[in-house]
């Protein structure tokens, strides 16, 4: 356990400072997906299992869906075109 | 506002906060030392009061219930908004087709991809129920299901496309969901008063620890969030997704894009 901690808060924030310095919205919002796992692994190495769940569903499944999705939306736009 | 005043403000409201937060984080106790007496509180009097095995159940859902109901109608009143904020004259119909851009090349679903997600689509939702079901045994419940559950629909979108996922979601069902949901929860706080208990107050048989059907009233209400989170969280993909196709009909027939 002396070792799993420290690795998971490195892991932490290398993904968390990926998504700040990823600049491609598509790249980042895997970026976001990957966050969310290593913070349920986090949390699950934390003893908080419930919070770890809803991490995983949330964070690294809805949410980056919805982005992914608001994004294609924006991409069918042409270029110049009003909505 | 000009910059230099906001820079001002912003010195301002650190040479305040700060010392304030730094006393905060110093009063803290040390990562990793103890329980906190709440927990240990809890964690000692639970099983013997509400029979519940799941510690974080039984804090949502009955002792501080009343937070829960509360949540609940901030997740209705946040996707009713969406809801209110994206759908125009699109959300309507559902035969629709996903929008295609002009020029970019439509690439069919691979048989693997379809594949997987019939495979893997009843089992997320196998997985969302159960842990709706067993929310007061182990970890999880209503809204951690209930997302699982919303997820698994998405992989009809993945793996039978666009108009085969608007064949099996269907709005007024999600609408119903949603909002029977809530109100199962607000009904399960109003119910214990015409038998002359508190609001809220947990008056079903409270069933065995460690069994499935433990808790009494909190599997109700367990039940009202899952429906209300699957139904709100589908209803939001629904809404996002329907952002993706055109308000009008497109001119020219064309196969759904995958």
């Amino acid at each position: 356990m002396s070792v799993i901690l420290p690795l998971l808060f490195l892991l932490t924030a290398i993904s968390g400072s990926a998504v700040v310095l990823v600049r491609d919205p598509i790249r980042q919002v895997f970026a976001i997906a990957i966050n969310g796992l290593v913070l349920t692994i986090l949390f699950d190495a934390l003893q908080a299992p419930d919070v770890a769940l809803s991490e995983l569903a949330v964070g690294s499944a809805a949410v980056p869906l919805l982005f992914l999705v608001a994004l294609m939306a924006v991409r069918t736009q042409p270029p110049g075109a009003e909505p | 506002m000009s910059p230099r005043i906001r820079v001002a403000l912003l010195a301002l409201s650190g040479l305040i906060l700060l010392p304030c937060a730094a006393s905060v984080i110093a009063g803290l106790p040390a990562f990793g030392s103890k329980i906190a007496l709440y927990g240990e509180r809890i964690n000692a009097i639970t099983p013997e009061a509400r029979h519940v095995a799941n510690m974080v159940s039984a804090i949502n859902f009955d002792l501080r219930g009343l937070d829960t109901l509360g949540e609940e109608f901030m997740l209705l009143a946040a996707i009713t908004g969406t809801v209110v904020l994206l759908r125009g004259h699109r959300g309507e119909g559902i035969t629709g087709r996903a929008m295609r851009r002009p020029g970019r090349a439509v690439i069919p679903r691979s048989e693997a991809t379809v594949l997987a997600c019939r495979i893997a689509g009843p089992l997320t939702c196998l997985f969302g129920l159960y842990v709706v079901l067993h929310a007061t045994v182990t970890p999880g419940g209503g809204f951690q299901g209930g997302v699982i559950l919303a997820s698994g629909t998405l992989l009809i979108y993945l793996g039978e496309g666009y108009s085969g996922w608007r064949d099996a979601i269907h709005s007024h069902w999600l609408d119903a969901l949603e909002g029977g949901g809530a109100l199962l929860f607000a009904l399960c706080g109003l119910v214990p008063m015409l038998t002359g208990a508190a609001f809220m107050q947990n008056i079903l048989p409270l069933g065995t620890l460690r069994d499935l059907f433990s808790g009494g009233l909190m599997l109700v209400e367990n039940l009202g969030v899952a429906m209300a989170v699957t139904g709100g969280f589908t209803q939001l993909f629904l809404e996002f997704m329907e952002e993706t196709r055109e308000a009008e009909e497109p001119d020219e027939p064309g196969e759904e894009s995958a």
